[in-house]
């Protein structure tokens, strides 16, 4: 597990902050799913409140517990972009940490019918704003661009 | 066919945990672990059972078969692994080769031969757990509280136990009678501390997705069972008098009753789905094993009246549980593993295209059963069983909600159903 900064963590736990949670399912088919309600908790690991016991994302995540196969959440504010990837540890149920998610849920919606806690263990964290990538470009691969960029009378 | 045919592969041949989870790499690995500690059995470490804190864990519990420790002191009631599933088995000194709980660096760990296999947690109490009725009646001795499952067993004493008909791999008599000793536990429930019990219970915020009855067969009535049929009717009215829909999710796990019984139960209580355990899924040593059920009831009658309740429950409200494993006993048992699997499957299919879901826990050779002494199949087996259930009830379409990973937790092949869940 790899430890997210303060910067990052105070997006994850920010509610107006887009967030976006990617699984696959076994036969490697993606699957996303827009939840703004994805959080980090005081051990650093990634919070999603999955409400729906046989939706897709559940049914991959429960893969991915059980065969080591990473997620990843992208978080934007529109100006900053990271991906964290990592991979699901524990899938909670019921005792005292369900218990609180759950009536966390329920003010939230009274129809929520919360089915599990998922904690997520970040392994690897990349800014992922276009200035990002495309440095990361430039400086792994100078030699993959158009060249009218570099033709004279151009910035 | 009861004879031994080939002799199985000797105990050292046996794959190791290891060797099975990378040979089955297509199965929940959590899965495989649940099934061999619930085969091999485990002991605890007194750090471990130091971590056992008596006001946030279950450390006693009505239990209808099997035991809650074998020891003068307090244990976990059960485990629970990372992935949310169950493991329903208890810790034993008399098993040869357990598995080893330990507490290491502040978190519990299921150990073998000190190598750490995988972070437990113990079972928490449910908020009703240190409640007494107004009878003055424990609530922990009224309903037991898997993770997300209220047991409400009202009758601990099997009838089938009188004239020596009870069936082999069971010990619920002698359970019931060691509990009544030890801890006062009543065999008997009365309805109203069950109704005040679920309406305790029910104040917990999401604690249950499932009720569950069950008991020891009841032979007496006009009709074999219906004093026991009238005993649910009884307790489910007392418990479902505290919801505010006539049905509510539900299970009995219970004899097989016939249709007339069925359409009782199903018209006078919130009753939703419904189980009778086949026990032994096939004729020969289901009349061996269970010798009273044969005697009274008959394989093939008890099997064709829990397809009848297909037709009072609807298709995937219906289950029937096996003794996983059982079925290789000693010495009329089925000794080659795969002719035995292939028995099992086959007998399953049918269930299956008749619209009943087959479900099986892993056999423990318990004490106060007949089959104490007795030996498991290997890890193997019981892989390619649960593999085997689960892959019936995707070609059948058949779904296992009401008996899943949260409502029991006592199945390795519905387990597998999470991963690839059917729509009912």
């Amino acid at each position: 597990m790899t430890t997210i900064n303060e910067e990052i963590a105070a997006l994850l736990r920010d509610s107006g902050v887009s967030k976006v949670l990617a699984t696959a399912d076994m036969q490697g088919v993606p699957h996303i799913l827009l939840d703004q309600s994805i959080t980090i908790n005081d051990e650093g690991q990634i919070v999603y409140l999955e409400l729906t016991e046989t939706s897709q994302t559940n049914v991959n995540l429960v893969n991915s517990i059980w065969f080591k196969r990473r997620v990843a959440v992208t978080v934007s504010t529109g100006k900053e972009t990271y991906q964290i990837k990592g991979t699901p540890a524990y899938s909670i149920i019921c005792g005292p940490v369900f218990e609180h998610y759950y009536k966390q849920a329920l003010e939230r919606n009274p129809d929520y019918d919360l089915s599990t806690v998922w904690l997520i263990e970040p392994e690897e964290i990349t800014a992922d704003t276009y200035a990002h990538r495309r440095s990361r470009e430039q400086a792994e691969h100078p030699l993959v661009m158009h060249l009218d960029r570099l033709a004279l009378g151009t910035i | 066919m009861c004879a031994a045919t080939a002799q199985s592969a000797s105990r050292s041949e046996e794959l190791t945990l290891k060797e099975v989870i990378s040979k089955y790499s297509n199965v929940s690995p959590f899965v495989i672990i649940k099934s061999d500690i619930t085969r091999r059995s485990f002991v605890y470490t007194e750090r471990a059972l130091g971590a056992l804190d008596k006001t946030k864990h279950q450390h006693q519990q009505r239990v209808l078969i099997g035991s809650n420790g074998d020891g003068e002191r307090a244990v976990p009631v059960s485990l629970l692994l990372r992935d949310g599933t169950s493991i329903i088995a208890m810790p034993s000194p008399h098993a040869k080769n357990p598995y080893v709980v330990d507490e290491i660096g502040g978190k519990l760990y299921i150990t073998d031969q000190g190598e750490i296999v995988e972070e437990v947690e113990y079972w928490y109490k449910p908020h009703y757990y240190d409640k007494f009725t107004s009878a003055g009646t424990p609530m922990w001795q009224v309903a037991s509280a898997r993770p997300q499952r209220l047991d409400i067993d009202p009758n601990s004493h099997c009838h089938f136990w009188h004239k020596g008909g009870a069936c082999k791999f069971c010990n619920i008599n002698a359970n019931s009678t060691r509990s009544r000793k030890e801890s006062n536990i009543q065999k008997q429930l009365q309805a109203q501390d069950v109704y005040e019990t679920v309406r305790e219970a029910l104040k917990q915020p999401g604690a249950f997705t499932n009720l569950k009855m069950s008991s020891g067969s009841i032979l007496s009535g006009a009709e074999i069972f219906d004093d026991e049929v009238e005993m649910y009717i009884e307790m489910l009215q007392a418990a479902g008098a505290n919801f505010r829909q006539r049905k509510f999710p539900s299970t009995l796990v219970a004899s097989a009753f016939n249709e007339r019984q069925l359409a009782r139960l199903y018209e006078n209580t919130g009753l939703m789905t419904y189980t009778s355990d086949i026990e032994i899924p096939n004729e020969e040593l289901f009349a061996w094993i269970c010798k009273g059920k044969h005697q009274e009831v008959g394989y093939r009658e008890w099997k064709r009246r829990i397809i009848a309740a297909v037709d009072i429950f609807g298709r995937g409200n219906v289950t029937s549980g096996i003794v996983g494993g059982c079925e290789t006993a000693r010495p009329h048992g089925i000794r080659d593993e795969a002719e035995a699997l292939k028995v099992v499957l086959e007998e399953a299919e049918d269930f299956a295209q008749q619209g009943v879901s087959m479900v099986h826990c892993v056999w423990v050779p318990m004490q106060g059963s007949a089959f104490h002494n007795q030996e498991t199949p290997s890890l193997e087996y019981y892989v390619q069983l649960a593999k085997g259930l689960s892959d019936l009830r995707v070609k059948y379409s058949l779904n296992a909600d009401m008996d899943n990973y949260r409502k029991c937790g006592n199945h390795p092949d519905t387990d597998l159903d999470r991963g690839r869940p059917v729509a009912g």
